[in-house]
């Protein structure tokens, strides 16, 4: 796939309607290539994302939503291409760098620390981020990154579960869990991947009154299965199928999109 | 933590055990205190380095017995004077006993950092190799085991008479007990159990998955040293026979009677083996049913495979069961959920062995 080097300026530019303008994208993906085995899971995907934008990507199953992001995060090497954040090429960069450059992520399953509390999620994930990886004593510093923790699980609505063990929560909880992780390293960039799913009514509606209070310099990029949940967010949507970008523009454009609808009429009816 | 927070019942219990184990020299037969408790403390040690991998790391090592015997042979090594076998380098004891612990810390880093990627089975199966391998380099190479091992190695004059050994090995012991669990409640053995729970997951969050095993296998190579100094002197020879397969796989036996979630296990393993092979014999009539010395592996064998059955967790599961049995239902209802900032958590862990 055309990998062409390293020009910085002029982003080759989603072909979709409104691509970003102004300065340089935060996150810029270019030509990425991911094949598991003999399968194409992302087949040559640009994609620019400014800084403070609300982008959710939208595809059914399979679509390689999950795969981009992974790429995104560091957690899958594509097989051509490049993952520049921050001006930094980041693809051959294993996921333990994303934090420093201020991003963070959620994952689609959950995936709390199942045998530490709620309190020792979010502290490590402030332990991580602030290089406190390996003091074998407790110090002021522990007693402070466990009390932002209790901060940070209040803003998620578990407050009541900070001495609970990740495990033993409800799927809901474990959902708030991972936000609250994400949010609480006060990343420049989030990875939300699938922040809806498996969630009641009313802990989506939690769940979108969370992301619609943050601040708006923060990038948010929303892999979604659930449309609604998505166009409520977002200011911008990709639509994948099959490891390609089908189309993109702003919600109302995706929601009118013949194309759209056709991908999936088979899973999902529009919302 | 307060004062009051450190009052809890099992700190009190333990306390007192402290105690009836620092007077129990003038309590107990010499026999019983040299021979029975000194093992306990040395075996138990060891053990609880396997204990402290496999519960804060998910990594069940096979290798600790090797770096127990690492120490010992160093120690031997640079101990002895000439004459003797081995290198006989004549060294002050102490300072044998510092290059012994370097020596075992740093073999424990690169073995580990070796390990660093594997998990579950792989790393068992790994650590076991380094087991087999470690026996044979000890076996094969004669300078440093001398033919057919390193005898009457001397301890360090402080710890001459048999009781100093004893409570060194309770020092030691309590030490490694306090330490552990310690270490479970800082950034290190939080990251750790991280790293079991969700290695990829503590990746995203910004560690080095591979190098915190490492660290996690080497901290525990050092305690294991520790051990193995210990043992070099309480038995004054060290033969490669004594770091083969077979004695690798009781130590892993120890922590299974124990309860291999446990720290408490570690020792309370260590004394029920130690007890079996001393004691057994003199049971009435127990050779007439068939149990000679030959079948000691039988019976602990037999020991395991109930323990096994009926739980899991080991004796401190059985031990954990029956308190809660006992105790009256309202008490065992809602817990007083005090504790220090970032408590332990109160559910027993499984191994973690089959989690990614």
């Amino acid at each position: 796939m055309a990998h062409t080097g390293t020009a910085p300026s002029a982003p080759s530019g989603p072909p979709g309607p409104s691509g970003p303008a102004g300065p340089a994208p935060v996150v810029e993906v270019r030509a990425v290539t991911v094949a598991f085995g003999g399968l194409l899971a992302l087949r040559d995907i640009d994609l620019a994302i400014a800084r403070g934008e609300r982008l959710a990507v939208l595809g059914p199953n399979g679509a390689g939503k999950t795969t981009l992001f992974n790429v995104i995060a560091g957690d899958v090497t594509p097989a051509a291409g490049s993952v520049v954040i921050k001006g930094v090429e980041c693809v051959h960069r294993p996921s333990r760098y994303r934090p420093r450059l201020g991003v963070a992520r959620t994952y689609q399953k959950a995936r709390a620390l199942a045998g530490l509390t709620v309190r020792e999620n979010i502290y490590l994930a402030l332990a991580g981020l602030r290089g406190r990886h390996r003091p074998l004593w407790r110090t002021a510093a522990d007693r402070r990154m466990g009390e932002e923790a209790a901060d940070v699980a209040h803003r998620v609505w578990l407050a009541g579960q900070l001495d609970a063990a990740a495990g033993e929560l409800s799927h809901g909880q474990q959902r708030q869990l991972e936000l609250g992780m994400a949010i609480a390293t006060r990343p420049d960039v989030m990875l939300l991947d699938e922040p809806a799913s498996g969630l009641s009514r009313g802990e989506r509606e939690r769940l979108v009154e969370l992301l619609e209070s943050f601040d708006e310099e923060l990038t948010l990029l929303l892999v979604e299965h659930d449309m609604d949940v998505a166009f409520r967010i977002a200011r911008r949507v990709v639509v994948m199928a099959d490891g390609e970008q089908v189309t993109a523009g702003t919600p109302e454009q995706v929601r009118a999109d013949p194309q759209v609808h056709r991908i999936y009429l088979g899973t999902e009816a529009p919302a | 933590m307060t004062a009051r927070d450190l009052l809890t019942r099992s700190n009190l219990l333990g306390a007192a055990l402290v105690v009836v184990l620092l007077v129990l020299p003038s309590l107990a037969t010499a026999y019983f205190v040299n021979f029975v408790m000194t093992q306990t403390f040395i075996l138990g040690l060891a053990a609880a380095t396997i204990v402290f991998l496999a519960k804060y790391g998910g990594m069940i090592s096979l290798a600790q017995f090797l770096l127990f015997g690492v120490a010992g042979f160093m120690f031997g090594n640079a101990a002895q004077e000439t004459g003797a076998r081995g290198l006989n380098l004549g060294w002050h004891p102490w300072a044998a006993v510092v290059f012994a612990l370097a020596v075992t810390t740093a073999a424990a880093f690169v073995l580990g950092a070796l390990a660093s990627r594997s998990t579950g089975l792989y790393f068992l199966m790994l650590t076991m190799v380094y087991a087999v391998i470690g026996y044979y380099v000890f076996a094969q190479i004669v300078e440093i085991s001398g033919p057919g091992g390193l005898t009457s190695i001397q301890r360090p004059d402080l710890l001459g008479p048999p009781v100093r050994l004893y409570y060194a090995g309770l020092g030691l012991s309590v030490l490694a007990y306090v330490g552990f669990r310690a270490v479970g409640r800082t950034a290190f053995g939080l990251a750790l159990q991280g790293v079991r729970d969700d290695p990829v997951r503590m990746a995203s969050l910004g560690f080095n998955v591979p190098l915190h095993r490492a660290l996690a296998f080497t901290l525990a190579g050092f305690a294991a040293g520790a051990g193995g100094l210990l043992n070099v002197w309480w038995n004054g020879q060290i033969d490669p026979a004594s770091i083969a397969i077979g004695p690798t796989l009781i130590l892993l036996i120890i922590a299974v009677i124990g309860g291999i979630s446990s720290f408490e296990g570690a020792w309370l393993g260590a004394f029920v083996y130690v007890l079996i092979f001393t004691y057994l014999r003199d049971l009435p009539l127990i050779d007439r049913v068939g149990i000679t010395e030959a079948r000691f592996n039988t019976v602990i064998g037999v020991i395991v495979l109930v323990i096994m059955m009926l739980s899991p967790e080991g004796l401190t599961g059985i031990a954990r069961r029956l308190r809660r049995r006992l105790r009256p239902p309202a008490r065992t209802g809602p817990a007083p959920s005090t504790g220090p900032p970032l408590p332990v958590r109160t559910t027993e862990k499984e191994l973690g062995v089959t989690r990614r």
